[in-house]
This record gives structure tokens, sequence and C-alpha cells, in this order.
């Protein structure tokens, strides 16, 4: 680690942000308070799909307290539409932060009101007058892919994206493999995230100088600008952005632009006063964003007599609401983990995304390689289970081995480290595998359904942008690069910043490890600014919080622009002390954090460094004018653009993994599924901070939890979200969350400076080991897990025989 | 969410009174359950307000009334669309008649859509409150039609 100790990174130091947080001394968007702020509420569409005949918003505009509205049209007429990733007809999309002439969901907005107080913009958007014609819905995308009911007649289908993902001799596989497994359909269902805090916007078209400012939650706000300022017709550099505390993310607050253009506009036609949008929970739960739906369709495994899988063909149909927003991403963010952690060489995926009246979707929680990597687990569990091989034995026929790192994938990802067999055999030891299967075979006699189930999956961290140019070619993105700023401020101080937006990831404290490391201080020394501001010039166009990053791209950031830092203040200490710069110690002493002359015993404490180059500096030789000890760092990933037709490159630097087991019993009279034991093994190499990590691993796998069992957005047939509240749509409490076992090997990674991967997201372990603990523990009543999510009513239906018949889901061909 | 109803019954009116009946909305209109007022545009377009309450949502409702057939003494149907706190509901509802001894029997049928958070916050308590509030509508058909003619049958 260039020379810096690790007296810091690697221990449990308490978290900064703890004491903030924990008293409710946290500072949200919410909390800001501008004077002659006014309030914003959407006027939403009740119709999933429906032309817009006429809206008369002239009885708002009469109500005293109601200073202007605005509906979709008006803002089409003074805006251009937010660019689209997709190419061709995907590309041809329009879309506008409100509906212009036609609504695509339910709960669209289609005008706003803005008042003086957020209960006079209530009883402004209750008399809006919307007139709508119903249009036929299409809630299903394999449906929408048939275009009989079109939703953007500019794009001329309903077919964002679509493309072949080839690798490897798939034909030769299946001509030699001694078993062929056919599953006709399996599903992952959509789900969102529910932070604590909502979305939040305050936007503000400053007339003085024709500025645009935002405080606001956004959890990608580099992103969020450049689609601001082309839609908006403004020079990016007029944005500012500045978020501050944020209470949970998960992905889904990186689409909040839409809603920012909004408070932009409205903020301009109010005469340049802050408009201030606080989302309601409804409103996120049918209209922020939702995860990504996938169907997977006439799937085939080659399997040799030996149970390895060689080759896998399918066909994947991703569903991304109405319009694409962040899509199509999701078309290949999944490659990055495209074999998972097994080794096959050969597949074959047709992928194709559609757009449907429902929520557009946005990255949530693991973000498009939950979707695949759940795909991948039910394959090699319902392969284990129809060629009679157990679980565990299975899994250890396919992993890539240990010694095989780096591992160059089918489709040129390199996995950077992992050890899978020694987290499985930490996962069954703590779980007490033998006992429990012993457990279960005696309670089957009783006629009990347990079963007993593996997921094995991985948190790819630290995104290849030039994965997008595979989707599209033109698009202008590739690498990536984050920004760190380390300082001494006037007085001394170790001021950090950073252009992340964490919700709770402890960036604070994670960085301040690092510098402290550097400088051989304590933490407690270094001030993290975080949160994202534009005007501290710290981010790069790949700036916040996604994507399992900040130990790798964050903290390399914030060492780098430690180190530059640091040879300053040698330097500087070097003159001053008048000593040779290898002979400068860093250290603490009587005076605070100082340096050292090894030489001649002379120190001088931060302050009479930070001193001579703030406000001393006539003191300062020519020869060290370029010491600022104000030192800004990019740091870059070493990635190259992929090879956009061979779909070919790594598109990830670190891959962190996770090793679940969960046994699960099934109430024979509620059909209630019940979490009897549950383990989670972490490896993401190098810990930085264990409580941490530790942290994040209850939290990722909480939310796995609820998405397995309680989490579903269900639509009807004419596209109406069932489950906007919380009494339908369930998020995980304490009160669902089994005690967890908590295990952790480290194979540092040789990707990242100090060995840590990115983690966090928790590749959604949960979901896949739950649907093979229930596939376990329905095998021989011949159910097939063919869904994502499993409740009572869903697991009910199935021992009727209603749904996941697996005699006519799965085929298995054996031609030993 | 779709809704739909059927049913019949009979009345001791003669079809063609039974049409004039349901095709006039100053007397079909007030029939509909927690009917609060009527506004006639013309010969084929009301609004009708009407109180709602599901649960502990109420409000009230403007029905916009449409007669989209009207074959004399045979068939009248309605399409109606309305807005009600947190949804819309869309429905059409046809009444076919024929003669039947002295009396005419009236055949109906409605189809009823229901779009908005209405569905999620009260969707199951649509389908039975909607069959009621539709049963309460027909038995006061009937009881209007039999009336005109001396009394309920």
């Amino acid at each position: 680690m260039s020379g810096d100790g690790k007296k810091w990174v690697g221990k449990a130091v308490p978290r900064k942000e703890e004491e903030r947080l924990l008293r409710g001394l946290g500072k949200f968007a919410d909390d800001i308070k501008l004077g002659e702020t006014l309030y914003l509420r959407f006027v939403r569409s009740p119709y999933a799909h429906a032309k817009i005949v006429t809206i008369d918003t002239s009885r708002a505009e009469a109500i005293a307290g109601v200073v202007c509205t605005l509906t979709g049209s008006e803002i089409a007429s003074k805006t251009q539409p937010f660019i689209q990733i997709a190419p061709d007809a995907g590309g041809k999309i329009r879309d506008f932060p409100m509906a212009v002439s036609r609504v695509r969901y339910q709960g669209e907005p289609v005008a706003a009101v803005v008042a003086v107080s957020p209960r006079i913009t209530d009883d402004g958007a209750e008399v809006v007058q919307v007139e709508y014609e119903a249009l036929d819905p299409v809630v299903d995308a394999e449906q929408a892919l048939t275009d009989a009911s079109i939703l953007h007649d500019e794009a001329g289908t309903n077919r964002v994206w679509s493309g072949v993902f080839e690798y490897g001799d798939v034909e030769k596989a299946f001509r030699e493999a001694a078993s062929v497994v056919e599953i006709d359909r399996m599903h992952f269902h959509r789900f969102s995230s529910t932070p604590l805090e909502n979305n939040v916007v305050i936007g503000q078209w400053d007339s003085k100088d024709d500025r645009i400012y935002y405080w606001c939650n956004n959890s990608f706000p580099s992103f969020a600008i450049q689609f601001l300022a082309a839609h908006l017709g403004v020079h990016i550099d007029r944005i500012r952005v500045q978020t501050f505390d944020i209470g949970g993310s998960f992905g889904i607050k990186i689409t909040s632009y839409p809603q920012m253009a909004v408070c932009a506009l409205a903020s301009k036609k109010a005469g340049g006063r802050p408009i201030k949008w606080v989302e309601t929970r409804s409103e996120h739960m049918t209209s922020s964003a939702h995860g990504n739906e996938r169907t997977f369709r006439d799937t085939r495994v080659a399997v040799d007599k030996n149970g390895v899988i060689t080759a896998i063909t399918s066909r994947h149909i991703d569903d991304c609401g109405a319009y694409p927003r962040y899509e199509p991403l999701g078309c290949v963010i999944w490659s990055q983990v495209f074999p998972g952690v097994y080794r096959f060489k050969n597949a074959r995926i047709e992928f194709s995304q559609g757009v449907t009246n429902k929520c557009p979707v946005g990255p949530n929680r693991g973000y498009s390689r939950m979707q695949h990597l759940w795909f991948l687990e039910r394959v090699v569990d319902i392969c284990a289970h129809e060629l009679g091989i157990p679980a565990d034995e299975m899994r250890l026929r396919n992993y890539i081995r240990p010694e095989e790192f780096p591992y160059t994938t089918p489709n040129g990802c390199i996995y950077d480290s992992g050890n899978y067999p020694k987290m499985l055999e930490l996962a069954k030891n703590l779980i007490g595998w033998d006992s429990w299967k012993k457990k279960q075979s005696d309670r089957r006699k009783e006629g009990r359904m347990i079963g007993i189930g593996i997921g094995t999956t991985l948190d790819s961290g630290t995104n290849n942008f030039g994965q997008s140019q595979i989707v599209n070619p033109g698009a202008p993105f590739s690498g990536n690069s984050q920004g760190a700023n380390c300082k001494l401020d006037i007085y001394g101080e170790v001021v950090v910043a950073v252009g992340s937006c964490p919700q709770g990831q402890g960036h604070e404290t994670t960085a301040a490890q690092v510098v402290a490391d550097v400088l051989n201080i304590s933490p407690d020394l270094i001030t993290v600014r975080t949160g994202f501001d534009t005007e501290r010039n710290v981010h790069t166009g790949f700036s916040g919080t996604y994507a399992s990053q900040f130990a790798v791209s964050g903290l390399s950031a914030v060492h780098g622009a430690a180190q530059k830092l640091k040879a300053e203040m040698t330097k500087l200490g070097a003159f001053v002390l008048e000593s040779r710069l290898e002979e400068i110690e860093f250290g603490v002493g009587a005076q605070g954090p100082e340096l050292r002359s090894k030489a001649n015993g002379k120190s001088i404490n931060y302050w009479g460094l930070a001193n001579i180059v703030n406000v001393n500096s006539a003191v300062l030789p020519p020869e060290l004018y370029d010491v600022t000890l104000n030192c800004r760092y990019i740091w870059r990933a070493p990635f190259k653009v992929p090879d956009t037709k061979k779909k070919y490159g790594n598109l990830t630097m670190t891959y962190a993994s996770q090793l679940h087991i969960a046994v699960v019993e099934i109430d024979p009279e509620t059909f209630i599924p019940k979490l009897l034991d549950y383990v989670a093994v972490d490896d993401c190499g190098t810990v930085i901070n264990p409580p941490i990590v530790e942290g994040q691993v209850y939290g990722a796998t909480a939310h796995g939890i609820g998405a397995a069992l309680l989490e579903n957005c269900v639509y009807d047939a004419v596209g109406n979200m069932l489950t906007s509240t919380f009494s339908d749509y369930i998020p995980i409490t304490a009160v669902n969350i089994p005690n967890i076992k908590y295990g952790h090997i480290e194979t540092p990674s040789p990707h990242s400076y100090s060995g840590a991967k990115g983690m966090g997201e928790g590749g959604a372990a949960p979901i896949h080991t739950i649907s093979a603990a229930l596939q376990d523990a329905l095998f021989e009543k011949g159910v097939f897990i063919e869904d994502s999510f499993n409740n009572a009513d869903s697991l009910f239906r199935a021992l009727k025989g209603e749904i996941g018949r697996a005699a006519d889901l799965v085929k298995v061909e054996r031609r030993a | 969410m779709a809704i739909k109803f059927a049913g019949s019954f009979e009345v001791q009116r003669t079809p063609e009174e039974v049409y004039d009946f349901l095709t006039d909305p100053n007397k079909f209109a007030p029939l509909l359950p927690d009917f609060r007022g009527l506004t006639v545009h013309d010969a084929q377009h009301f609004t009708v307000k009407v109180n709602v309450g599901i649960s502990y949502i109420k409000g009230i409702a403007d029905v916009k009334m449409q007669l989209l057939e009207a074959t004399r003494p045979t068939r009248a149907e309605y399409r109606g669309q309305g807005s009600v706190a947190g949804g819309n509901v869309s429905m059409v509802a046809g009444f076919n008649l024929a003669p039947s001894g002295q009396g005419t029997k009236v055949a109906w049928e409605g189809d009823a859509q229901v779009f908005g958070r209405l569905t999620s916050v009260a969707g199951g308590l649509l389908e039975p409150l909607g069959k009621k509030q539709v049963q309460k509508l027909i038995d006061g058909l009937q009881a209007a039609l039999n009336g005109a003619s001396g009394g309920a049958r």
C-alpha cells in the first residue's frame, strides 16, 4: 500500500457517523429550510395507459396560495426530451418528466401544483380536472414484445433492446452432454426498495445568476446533472447539486432526475423561488422506480457424466416499465457475472427488453446481476435435484476453483479472487449442515416440509461504463473514475472531500481510516466531507454511490489524494526542518499531528505547515510555490473499451462473493414459509472496517429475505398496482429477520490498492438461497420453484398444482 | 380491476314503458345508490353526483353518463365514467328487453373497470361493494317499475 502503514485499515474503528445519525442529528434534504420556499405536489394518472384528452388546472389556480401549475405539454414546449441510452428504436422514445399527451403507467405525473404550503398543494391537486381516454394496457413484457399495443409511437415498437450473448461451442457441448435439462419458464419478480427517507428535491432556478440549485437526496448526481443539463438546455456548470445524509437509496434514488427537472422548471415559473417536493410513501411505491422484472424462457442445460454443467442456452426477457431511463444498461450489466461462480464455458443468452405500462425500473440492490444470478442458481439447483446430486456436491463440482483466479470468464470479465469451496465449508460448519440434514430426514417422516438451500453469488463492484457501448456503440461512456480532495486547512485540520453520497455505508469512517494510515495519525483527527457537492470539485462523471464501488473507486481516490498531500507535506517539512525528504517522519506530538526530522529532532505541527502555505507564504522559496497542501486526485480504473461486436471485455474490477445457507419450513396449515436457520458468509477481500462490513451483510441479507418472501409489486391486468401501500407490500423489519449467523473469509483483490472489493449489495443471495431451500422442501411433491417470490399464497397454489408443476416445466433427457 | 355483473328480472310493464323509463335520466338516475344530484346535458348525456364510501375513503363522485345505444323498445346501453377518491371507474351497462307474458323480461349486464390507487387500498372490498350497489340499483329499478304498475312483485 505505497508505504503507508496498516494501523487503522482493517480495524473496528467506531463509525464517525454514528453519533450524529443515532441521536437524530443527521441532516437530510427535508431538513433544509430556505426562505420563500414553495411546495409542489404532482397530480398522477390513475390509468396505466390512456390518452390525455384535456387538463384543466383553472380551479387549482383559483385557490388562494396556489402560485402556479405545470403540465406535461408546457414542459415539453420548453425542454428537450431526456437523453436515451438505447440505440435505434429505443433511442427514439421521447421521455419528459410529466406525461405530455399520453400516460403510460399508473402514477405517472400529468400536472404539478405549486403553492405556499403543502396542504394547499394537496387542495390544488384535488381539483385539477384531467379527462382520459383509456387505452389497452400492456403489463407483461413477453406480450409487449409482440407489439400488439405500442406504448411509444415514435419508437414504433416496444422492444427497447435485444442482442445475443454467445460464447464457446454450445452445439458441441450439447452433442456431448450426458444429460440435458430443459426448463420452460422461470420468472424473477418485480420489487423495489423502501428507504426510510423517500425522494426529496428542493430546486431553485435563481433568476439573479441564472443558475439552478438543488438540495436533494439523489444518489448518483453526476449522472443526473448530465441528463438535466441536456433536458433543460443549460450548461452543466450552471447546475449545482448538494446532497446530505441520505436515509437509504439502494439504487432507487438514482432516477429522481425527472422530479428534479420539474422542481427547477416550477421555480423558474414561480419567479425563482425554491420549490420543495417531498415524495409520499405511496408515490414512492407506485412511481419512483422498481427493480427489473425478468422472465427466463426455454432454458437448456448440458451436463456431463460427472454432473458438471458444460453449456446453458436461454432466452431472457426484461421488463423495464414505461420508460427506459437508466435502461437499457441492465441489458448488459447482468453479463458482469455471466457464469456466476461456475466454470461452464459455453453459453448462448438471447436477451430482450421491452417497455410495459408499469412503473419505470431503476437500479435496485444488485441491479440486473441478481436476476441473472438467481437464474443461474435455479439452474444449478434444479439440475442437482433432477440428477440426484446433493446440493453441496453439485456446487463443488461446478465452482470456479481457487487456483484458477484471476479467472477470465467466457465473456472476458476477470474475476479477481475468491474461494467458493472454502466459503461453502465455513457456511456448512456454521449452520451445522449434517445436523440439519438429519433433522430434515427425521421431520420429513412426520410429514413436515423442510428444505435446506444453498445460494452462492457475486457482488461485482466498480463498473466499466464501456459496457454501455455493448448496448449502444455510440454511447459516450467508458471506464470509471472517482475524485477526492485532501487538504490541510489554514489551522492545520486534515479535511477530506469525496464525491460520494453515502446512505449508511460509513464512508466518513473508512475514508478517515485510509488517510489516517497514510499520515500516521488517528482517524479522529480527520474530518471527512461526504455528500455530493458540485462546487467541491471532487466529482467526476461517475461520482455518486452505487454499484458497490466506494471501497475501490472512492477509497482509491482518497488514498491518492492523501498520498499527494503527504508528498507535499514532506517537501515542505524538509524545507522547514532543514532535513532531507527521507528524514521526515509523520506522527502525533505534544502539539498534535506533526512532522519530525529523524536527523535533527526538530518538528513542526500541521498548523505550522498550513500557516506557511496559506497565510505566511512570503517565507516560501520559489521552488515550493507548487505546494498547496490542497490536493485533488482523480482515480481512474484501468479499463479498456470492450469489444462491442463480440460482447467481450472486462466489465468490473472486483468480485465480492457471498454464500448463504437457509433452512426453511413450510407450515402445512397456513403454508407460511418460516426460516429456521440462516447463515451468511461473505468475502469482500481485505476488510477495511469489520463492523461496517458485517452491518452491510446483515442489511443486504435482510433485504434479500424481504424480496424473497414479502415484497412483490403486483399489477392487475389493466395496470393497477395492487401493492402500493405497506398493507400489501411488506417491507422487511426486525420482526421478520431470523438470527443470522455471520462468517467471512478474505481473498484480497489484486485489482485494488488495498485488496478490498466493493460490497454491500450482497448479490441478493437470500433470494437464490430461499428459492433453493423451498425447492428442497417441495421437490418430492412435484413442485418446481419457478418464481423468485414465494409467499404462503404462492406455495399453497404450488402444492395444489396450480403453478410450478415440475412435470410441465422441467424435462430431463438422460443419454448415458 | 374488472368487475362483471349480470342478471334479469321481470316487471308488469310493456317493453316500451320499461324502455322509456330506463332512457329517461330524470327517472333512472335517482335510482342510483347514494344519489345526490343530476345534470342533464342533452338527450344522450347527463352527469350524476353520487356519494361514495369505501371503508375510510369517502367522497362525492361525478359520474358522466352517455346513452350509447337506444333501440326502442329492445335495448338501452349506458357508458359511464367517474372519478372517486384515489381512482377512476369506467363502466358499461346494458339492458335487453323482451316481452314476457303481460310484462317484460329485463336482462341486464354490466362491466366495470376500476383504475387507480383505490384498487390497492380498497381492492378486496370493491367487488362485493360493487355487486351490492348494483343489486340496490336493480332492486330500485324493479320496485319503481312495478310500483308504477301498482306494486312490486
